[in-house]
């Protein structure tokens, strides 16, 4: 039975406290943007969500091309747990990004070029899980995995590319002609500081429930062997 | 000067799903890894009695 | 440099044996082929499909038919090795591995630009414009070369889980909408007589998908049929 480790529980405080104070920091210290009102104030977490979904995708293929070349199963088990955690906050971006779009353009999508690349990525990353799930060896499911992450975000960049160049050649009559715009407005030294906050608040949660992740995955493991031993 | 759109149902939606989401991801979390220990502490009561049987 | 010739055998090895095997049954291509012109038939009722009118949307039917026709393609020919043991047989010769990767993807690329090569024609006639515009031509092979050097990989792997044929395409579609996009606007753009500048960026993405996942398909196939 393994201890759970000291620096996890400050880990916990932090993020706790931190993600309080960027709540608190959201909903009293940031100003109200003089058009768009209130909902304006979901852009911080909705930037921050897409920011720790981008980078979660990104420790999965890194810690891919780290599997393939050391073949450690404990680096598969990190690949997965980023990418369990990237779906969940790239989900909160995508949805958070149509409710914002709602009230200022009128339509739940724009085909904003961060939006639909976010959105492909998230079915990336499902694609990913189900591959991972009609796989039975852990060796050959943790190869595949990491071949598919590091595939996956290689596409992001340019898929990325893709549909902003094609926005600029197709202007919107709904939206913003300038494809980089999503509701653009003009950024108070208050809104740049919940901003970062925001960003790096996140950034602590991110990396408290990845390490809970990754436990709950070796505690499965262990599970799992435990099981194997008693069938034999 | 003009007020600011009235966006606050939009607002309380947008924060209802950040909040719902990491919720619900946070619960599943605990509810698997509660799975597991139960799942581990039985396992462990059976292998200690295959163990004593065995001997 | 000693290691080149007996790659570039291995490579060959392959792409005659999936030749000579295709020539032989000519299923693959004939399940490609007949889907191809369903698809563009299908189309044709639901949709205004005037090359020269609705030049966007051709070139997406078109696209749309090629991908699926190819993935129709890729499963196949990936499934046939796995199960008649073949795959197995060349991972036991001591060859590369990433030939036979490349010998694999050349061989699918062949099989998809002969269903371009008749899905054009067919299409032309249909509609009495002429698809066989050069530049057309190469958007078709850059296309088609992305397409199969990401669905190759994705195939190997899809082959070997549970799931496999409903694996591929959910697995290729979201990595490859930069070729796919790119490779429409590209053919949209000769079919409505667009100019140089306004084709050339989307030339230039097809090459970049191309030149990179080519290469990082070709380094990692070995993690992927490694017993």
């Amino acid at each position: 039975m393994l201890q759970k480790p000291k620096l996890l529980t400050v880990l916990d405080v932090a993020a706790i406290a931190s993600f309080l104070a960027a709540t608190g920091l959201v909903f009293f210290y940031a100003p109200l943007e003089r058009v768009m009102g209130a909902v304006q104030k979901v852009f911080y977490f909705h930037v921050a969500s897409g920011w720790v979904g981008m980078l979660s995708f990104a420790v999965a293929a890194v810690v891919g091309v780290i599997y393939l070349i050391r073949k450690d199963l404990k680096w598969d088990s990190v690949g997965v747990a980023a990418v369990e955690i990237g779906i969940a906050f790239t989900l909160i971006n995508v949805i958070t990004g149509a409710i914002w779009a709602r009230p200022i353009w009128n339509t739940w999508w724009t085909w904003d070029p961060r939006l639909t690349t976010a959105t492909i990525m998230e079915l990336v990353y499902f694609a990913y899980l189900m591959l991972r799930s009609g796989i039975e060896e852990p060796e050959r499911r943790a190869r595949f995995g990491a071949v598919y992450a590091i595939i996956g975000f290689l596409s992001v960049p340019l898929t990325f590319f893709s549909i902003r160049l094609f926005r600029t050649i197709h202007p919107v009559v709904i939206g913003s002609n300038d494809p980089g715009a999503m509701g653009a407005f003009d950024m108070t030294p208050r809104m740049t500081q919940v901003f970062l906050f925001s960003l790096v608040a996140f950034t602590i949660v991110y990396f408290d429930l990845l390490w809970h992740r990754i436990r709950l995955g070796k505690l499965a493991e262990r599970v799992e062997s435990l099981r194997l031993k008693l069938q034999a | 000067m003009e007020q600011p759109a009235n966006t606050l149902s939009y607002f309380i939606a947008g924060y209802g799903v950040i909040f719902g989401v990491m919720i619900v991801y946070l619960a599943i979390l605990i509810i698997r890894w509660r799975n597991l220990k139960q799942d581990e502490a039985l396992l462990n009561e059976l292998d200690q009695k295959e163990g004593g049987s065995k001997e | 440099m000693s290691g080149l010739t007996p790659f570039i055998s291995a490579m060959s090895a392959v792409i005659w044996k999936d030749l000579r095997a295709e020539w032989r049954s000519r299923e693959v291509i004939s399940a490609m082929l007949v889907f191809a012109l369903l698809v563009i038939l299908i189309f044709n009722f639901a949709l205004d499909l005037q090359p020269n009118v609705r030049a966007g949307i051709s070139s997406g039917v078109l696209w749309v038919t090629l991908a699926f026709a190819g993935t129709l393609g890729l499963n196949r020919s990936m499934a046939v090795e796995k199960d008649r043991g073949c795959l197995d047989g060349l991972l036991l010769a001591p060859v590369d591995r990433a030939a036979i990767y490349l010998g694999k993807a050349f061989a699918n690329l062949l099989f998809m630009l002969l269903v371009a090569l008749i899905v054009l024609p067919v299409y032309g006639i249909l509609y009495n414009t002429n698809l066989l515009i050069p530049g057309l031509l190469v958007v078709i092979l850059l296309g088609s070369e992305g397409y199969v050097a990401v669905g190759t990989l994705l195939s190997s792997m899809a082959v070997q889980a549970r799931t496999r044929d409903i694996l591929l395409p959910i697995l290729l579609f979201p990595v490859a909408v930069p070729v796919v996009v790119s490779a429409v606007k590209a053919t949209g753009g000769y079919l409505a007589g667009l100019g140089w500048e306004e084709i050339q960026p989307w030339f230039t993405l097809l090459v970049v998908y191309d030149v990179i996942f080519t290469s990082v398909a070709f380094m990692v196939f070995d993690s992927v049929v490694e017993e």
